[in-house]
């Protein structure tokens, strides 16, 4: 009892705790992961929606669609001139 | 309103839940973005999602949709691509000189390289934020 029983015990009593933590999603299935596919809904976040140009960015949340990937947006995207004069830098990882 | 919040109904899920980042990471991310709109007058955006090639292009194409294209600054992030793009307008560019820009980029693809996401944005929102000064 002593030397088999209770470190059976405490044994499982661990590993149902792993277990349980590993289905948790406290950053488990979310997570990214480098090397792995990202196939999370694309958001565009901004700390007021009317910031968009667009007036339906009014409804824009963290969440949603951006409006740059609607069908009509992405029809001007491909004849809009962007911006002259932008700078910045890419970068890869 | 800010990132996250619309009227949602009663019961209904937000869509951004759904997404690689938790509640808590997404209450920073929007408080990093506050802070750096409020800080420096300009207006920093974060785009996460797959980016057609050329990258570069498609970030600028996002940025140039933004409501004041020259004073804004877009992060675009690009999981699958593992491409990140800082685009920086015309008036922003003056106070976040290319250079600072790359230095920030530099920051967040380590952070990103570890599985990061939320602290890479947060850390390049901040260093952005704190090379381009305050508002004048």
């Amino acid at each position: 009892m002593v030397f088999v029983g209770i470190p059976a015990v405490v044994v499982l009593v661990i590993a149902a705790l792993a277990f349980a933590g590993d289905r948790g999603g406290s950053g488990g299935a979310k997570r990214y992961r480098p090397g792995r596919p990202f196939d999370f809904t694309p958001v565009w976040f901004l700390s007021r929606p009317e910031h968009l140009a667009d007036s339906a960015g009014a409804a824009l949340t963290a969440g949603a669609q951006a409006p740059a990937l609607t069908s009509r947006k992405l029809e001007e995207a491909g004849t809009a001139v962007p911006a002259g004069g932008t700078g910045g830098a890419s970068d890869r990882w | 309103m800010t990132v996250g919040e619309k009227p949602v109904e009663v019961g209904t899920r937000p869509e951004v839940l759904d997404g690689p980042f938790s509640t808590r990471q997404l209450l920073r991310i929007d408080e990093a973005l506050r802070i750096a709109d409020q800080g420096t007058g300009l207006v920093f955006s974060v785009f996460v999602g797959g980016l057609d090639e050329p990258t570069r292009a498609h970030a600028e194409r996002l940025h140039s949709q933004l409501a004041e294209p020259s004073r804004s600054v877009l992060i675009a992030i690009s999981p699958n691509q593992r491409q990140l793009e800082i685009i920086t307008g015309k008036e922003a560019r003056k106070r976040i000189p290319d250079t600072y820009a790359k230095l920030a980029a530099l920051s967040m693809v380590a952070a990103f390289g570890g599985g990061d996401l939320a602290g890479g944005i947060i850390s390049g929102l901040d260093q952005l934020a704190s090379h381009a000064g305050k508002s004048i």
